[in-house]
């Protein structure tokens, strides 16, 4: 059972979160332990097992991102697998990896990586250097404001993505998940730069 | 976590750390990036035109003990050879060196790809075919 099927729904992404909530009550009171208390224990078991099977599905479909990753899960996309294959496939052929990250975005990553460490050690040896720290401010402006707009941009994939359910269109299924990943793995990015800088400036 | 005696000898002193002069036509800069996790690592080698023997290699992470020990250990492992032999390194025979657990096995895979773009690029410097046979000892 998927975490969708557990609460009744299409494999979607545009989802009501409100809404959503309210059926986990409801299901969470239906399957409370307390009203098995008095049940045979195959009974109370497998109460059991389906409130913390609803509770891990409710978790994860109510987090924008984590029911992305949920669903690619389930449309059989392996994030990392993909990566180890890419790699096996470009040492078969004597080539390079294709990085499906932006080269311009590692390149910025790596540069802030280098300032946030210039910052680090100044502050360590007792000085802190205005001019770097305001570079820094401006860089996580900057890289917060990306990461928003990759969340815009990953809510737009989902109406393609939902779209392409309804009318079952493969061809445009794949291409919605193919965009979900790119976007995904530009994310993980984005969010580890925002953290490291605001760490950083703290 | 528990790191190997391995990963934690080249957490601690890394090899190799710095940076060759990315635009010198006999430098190869290697630029690559793990989504798993958002880390990043650089690794540069100096090759010798006339031998195509890596001479020098360097290396600068920002990532996990696993990533800096799986490049630290990279830029050993080229220095000396080829780059014919430097392709044939893969992640692997890291993964085995180092002892990692199966969850570390992303950061490996980076410093594979790092010596990979490293030589693509030192390649496409010097317009040397992107899949040219192996000139040696090559064991794909
Ligand atoms: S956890 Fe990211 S490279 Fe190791």
């Amino acid at each position: 059972m998927t975490y969708f099927e557990v609460f009744g729904l299409p494999p979607k992404l545009q989802l009501d979160t409100a809404a959503l909530e309210k059926s986990f009550y409801r299901l969470s009171r239906e399957f409370h332990p307390d009203r098995f208390a008095s049940k045979p224990a195959e009974e109370q078991a497998a109460a059991t097992e389906k409130s913390s099977l609803l509770n891990d599905a409710y978790r994860t479909l109510r987090d924008p991102i984590r029911r992305t990753e949920y669903l690619l899960e389930t449309e059989g996309v392996e994030l990392e697998e993909q990566s180890v294959k890419a790699t096996e496939r470009a040492r078969a052929a004597g080539e390079q990896k294709k990085q499906i990250v932006p080269p311009d975005l590692l390149e910025e990553a790596f540069e802030l990586n280098m300032q946030l460490e210039e910052l680090k050690m100044a502050k360590a040896g007792g000085d802190d250097d205005p001019q770097l720290r305001k570079d820094l401010e401006a860089a996580k402006a900057n890289f917060t404001g990306l990461l928003h707009a990759s969340q815009k941009q990953l809510e737009a994939e989902w109406t393609s993505w939902d779209a392409a359910v309804d009318t079952g269109d493969n061809g445009a299924k794949d291409a919605a998940k193919d965009e979900m990943v790119a976007l995904l793995n530009r994310r993980s990015y984005l969010r580890n730069l925002v953290r490291d800088v605001h760490a950083a400036l703290e | 976590m528990a790191y190997s005696d391995k990963v934690v000898d080249h957490y601690e002193n890394p090899r190799n750390v710095g940076t060759l002069d990315k635009s010198s036509a006999e430098v190869g800069t290697g630029l690559v990036g793990a989504p798993e996790c958002g880390d990043v690592m650089r690794l540069q080698i100096k090759v010798n035109p006339e031998t195509q023997v890596i001479e020098d290699a360097k290396f600068k992470t920002f990532g996990c003990g696993s990533a800096i020990a799986s490049s630290s250990l990279a830029t050993e492992w080229v220095k000396g050879k080829t780059v014919a032999e430097a392709l044939s390194i893969s992640n692997t025979e890291i993964v085995k060196e180092l002892a990692l657990p199966p969850v570390k096995i992303h950061c490996s895979v980076l410093a594979e790809d790092a010596i990979r773009a490293a030589i693509g690029d030192w390649k496409k410097k010097n317009n040397v075919a992107e899949a040219e046979p192996a000139l040696a000892g090559a064991s794909a």
